[in-house]
C-alpha cells in the first residue's frame, strides 16, 4: 500500500498527515510524547524576521467544538529558529515546512532567502493571520497583491513554495489562482476564521486583542466547501487544514481533492492523536482494497 | 508526563460550588503546584482540556480539589463513580521545597488553595493562610487543620470564619513575628500575589507564586499562556505555572 503523496516537485511526503502551524511550536514538546518519523511532515510555529513577543492575555478562549486564539505569532525569529531548532528537527525522518510571515514583500523575500538552506524541506508562507496588525491577512485579500508577493518570494527560493491562504474572502478561487500564478508550488486551505467571544458579565471580550481566529471541529464544514473550490480550481495540489480529528475527515478532505492535510488544534488536546489518524487511514484503505491514496484524492462522486 | 485513562472513583461537593475529586491512574510522582490536563472521554465538546492542580497523589489515586465555574467544570462535576477521563500529565513545575533553615509560609486565595495545600501536606510544616469571601468557600476546613505540623489561619472577607479580612493582611501580621529567613508560596488572584510579592521583598523573603491563566495544550506549544517576566514572555504551563515571584512583571 502507498500512502506518500507528492505536494511540489521534490516534495513527497511519505504520509498525507503534517502537524500545522502555531500548534506545533518547533517540534521540541511533541518529540518528547512520540516519534516525529511517523509524520509526513512538521510544519513550524510562524517565523518573523525578529522576535516577536504576542498579544495580551488572554491569547485563547473555548468555543461549541472549537476555540479562538489570539496569540499574536509569538515566535524566536528567524535566525534563532535556524541556530537553535532546526538542527534538531533535522534528526527526524520527516519533512520539515518552514512557516514564514513578513511585514512587506522585501521581508518576505528576505525570510525566503534565509530560509533556503539544507534541513528546510519547504517554506509555507502566511498570508493569513487574522492576529496582527502587519504582515497577517492583508496580503491575502486582495489577487493582484497576493500574486505579486508570491512571484517575489518565488525569485527568492529553490525550496517548494506553499501559500496558506485566509479564508475570509470573496472568492477564494481566484486568490488560489493567484498564488499559483505567482509560482507556488501548493496550497494550504486555510488559516482559522476571525471570530470573537463576549463575557455577558463583565461586557468585556474575552481575548485581549479583542478577536481571534476560529478552529477546530467548528469550522470543519466550512473548510471541507474550501478545499473542494480551490482543488477544483487551482492545477497544484491543495494541503487541507481545519477541525480535523480523525481519520474519516482525513478521508473526507482527500476525497474534497486534498493531497494532504495538517492537523492542529487537535492535537493540542490530543498530542498522540497523529499516530491515531494514520493507522485509521491504513485500515481504511486496507478494508477498501485500495493500494494508493491518489486513487481518494479528488474522487468525490457528485451528482 | 503521559495520557492515560483514569477512573472516577469519588467525585462530591465539599464546599460552596467545589469538588472533590479522585481518580484511579498511574502517574509519575508529582511535585505540588504541577497540574494535569483532564478531559472528557468520547467527544469533542468541551474541545479544550482543563489545566486543574494535583491535591495528592498516593499508590495510583489523585486527588484534584476544583471550582466549578462553567461549561467544562460543571461537566466534570457531574462525572460519576465509575466513569472515564483523559488524563495528562503531572505537567509543568512546582513548587521548590523550603530550605532546612527557612520558616514556610502557605497563603491561598479562592481558587488557588489546591496546589499550596499540596504543598502544606507534603512539608508538614510552616504556616498556613487561607482566604475565602465566607466560610462556605472555604474547603477541606477540619483536613487542613489536620495537617500535622503546620499552623492554619483563614480569613474570610465577612468573617463568618477565621479572621475578618485579607489573607495578605494576615501575612502580614505573620510576618512581623517571624525572626528567621522565610519563604512564602501563594497561589490566588492576581492581587493577592502581587501583594504576597512586594510583601516578601518588604521583610525580604523568599517567595514563590503560582500563575493562572488561560491555556489551551499545557503542553508548551501553543503559546497561550504567556507571562511577563524578567526574562521576556514566559509560558505559564512549562516554565511555571510556579514562578520566583521577583522574576514576573506585575502588570496594573
Amino acid at each position: 500500500m502507498d500512502i506518500s503523496t507528492r505536494l511540489a516537485p521534490g516534495l513527497c511526503l511519505k504520509n498525507p498527515i503534517l502537524s500545522a502551524s502555531g500548534t506545533f511550536a518547533y517540534g521540541e514538546e511533541f518529540a518528547r510524547m512520540f516519534d516525529l518519523s511517523l509524520l509526513g511532515g512538521v510544519v513550524t510555529k510562524g517565523l518573523s524576521l525578529h522576535p516577536k513577543e504576542g498579544n495580551p492575555t488572554p491569547r485563547v478562549c473555548e468555543t461549541s467544538c472549537g476555540m479562538l486564539n489570539a496569540i499574536g505569532l509569538e515566535n524566536i525569529g528567524v535566525d534563532a529558529f535556524i541556530a537553535q531548532k532546526l538542527p534538531f528537527l533535522g534528526t527526524f525522518d520527516t519533512e520539515v515546512v518552514v512557516n514564514f510571515f513578513g511585514t512587506g514583500e522585501d521581508e518576505y523575500a528576505h525570510m525566503a532567502q534565509k530560509l533556503d538552506i539544507e534541513g528546510v524541506s519547504a517554506i509555507e508562507m502566511n498570508v493569513s493571520c487574522p492576529n496582527i496588525k502587519k504582515g497577517g491577512i492583508e496580503f491575502g485579500k486582495d489577487p493582484k497583491i497576493l500574486n505579486r508577493l508570491v512571484a517575489q518570494v518565488r525569485q527568492s527560493t529553490t525550496k517548494p513554495l506553499i501559500v496558506k491562504l485566509s479564508p475570509m474572502v470573496t472568492h477564494i478561487g481566484e486568490m488560489a489562482l493567484a498564488a499559483q500564478e505567482g509560482g507556488a508550488d501548493a496550497l494550504t486551505c486555510s488559516n482559522t476564521f476571525p471570530a470573537m467571544a463576549i463575557d455577558e458579565n463583565t461586557w468585556k471580550p474575552i481575548l485581549g486583542n479583542i478577536t481571534g481566529g476560529l478552529s477546530g471541529p467548528a469550522v470543519k464544514p466550512i473548510a471541507l466547501r474550501i478545499v473542494w473550490e480551490v482543488s477544483r480550481q487551482a492545477a497544484i495540489p491543495v494541503i487541507a487544514s481545519g477541525g480535523i480529528t480523525s481519520w474519516r475527515d482525513v478521508v473526507q478532505f482527500l476525497l474534497a481533492g486534498a493531497s494532504a492535510v495538517e492537523i492542529g488544534s487537535f492535537s493540542l488536546r490530543d498530542p498522540l492523536c497523529f499516530g491515531v489518524i494514520i493507522q485509521g487511514l491504513i485500515r481504511y484503505m486496507h478494508d477498501n482494497s485500495l493500494e494508493s491514496i491518489t486513487e481518494i484524492i479528488g474522487k468525490l462522486r457528485t451528482p | 508526563m503521559k495520557d492515560c485513562n483514569a477512573l472516577v472513583k469519588d467525585n462530591r461537593l465539599v464546599a460552596q460550588d467545589t469538588c472533590l475529586m479522585t481518580l484511579a491512574c498511574e502517574l509519575s510522582p508529582f511535585t505540588p503546584g504541577q497540574f494535569l490536563m483532564l478531559r472528557l472521554t468520547g467527544t469533542c465538546d468541551p474541545f479544550l482540556r482543563r489545566p486543574l492542580a494535583v491535591l495528592s497523589y498516593r499508590e495510583g489515586i489523585v486527588e484534584i480539589l476544583y471550582k466549578v465555574i462553567g461549561r467544562g467544570t460543571s461537566l466534570l462535576a457531574g462525572k460519576k463513580k465509575g466513569e472515564e477521563l483523559s488524563v495528562l500529565g503531572p505537567l509543568g513545575k512546582g513548587f521548590s521545597d523550603p530550605r532546612p533553615e527557612e520558616e514556610a509560609v502557605y497563603v491561598a486565595g479562592g481558587t488557588g488553595l489546591p496546589p499550596i495545600l499540596a504543598l502544606a501536606e507534603r512539608m508538614g510544616r510552616g504556616s498556613l493562610i487561607i482566604g475565602a469571601r465566607t466560610k462556605d468557600d472555604i474547603p477541606l476546613w477540619e483536613r487542613m487543620q489536620n495537617i500535622g505540623g503546620v499552623e492554619v489561619t483563614a480569613t474570610t472577607e465577612d468573617g463568618s470564619l477565621g479572621i475578618r479580612g485579607m489573607a495578605t493582611q494576615a501575612l502580614n501580621d505573620l510576618l512581623k513575628t517571624v525572626h528567621k529567613p522565610c519563604v512564602i508560596y501563594a497561589c490566588g488572584p492576581t492581587g493577592m500575589l502581587k501583594t504576597a510579592a512586594s510583601l516578601a521583598q518588604v521583610f525580604g523573603a523568599r517567595c514563590e507564586v503560582s500563575i493562572e491563566e488561560r491555556m489551551a495544550c499545557g503542553f508548551g506549544v501553543c503559546s497561550a499562556c504567556a507571562v511577563r517576566t524578567t526574562a521576556g514572555n514566559q509560558k505559564v504551563c512549562t516554565h511555571g505555572p510556579v514562578f520566583d515571584a521577583s522574576c514576573i512583571e506585575w502588570g496594573i
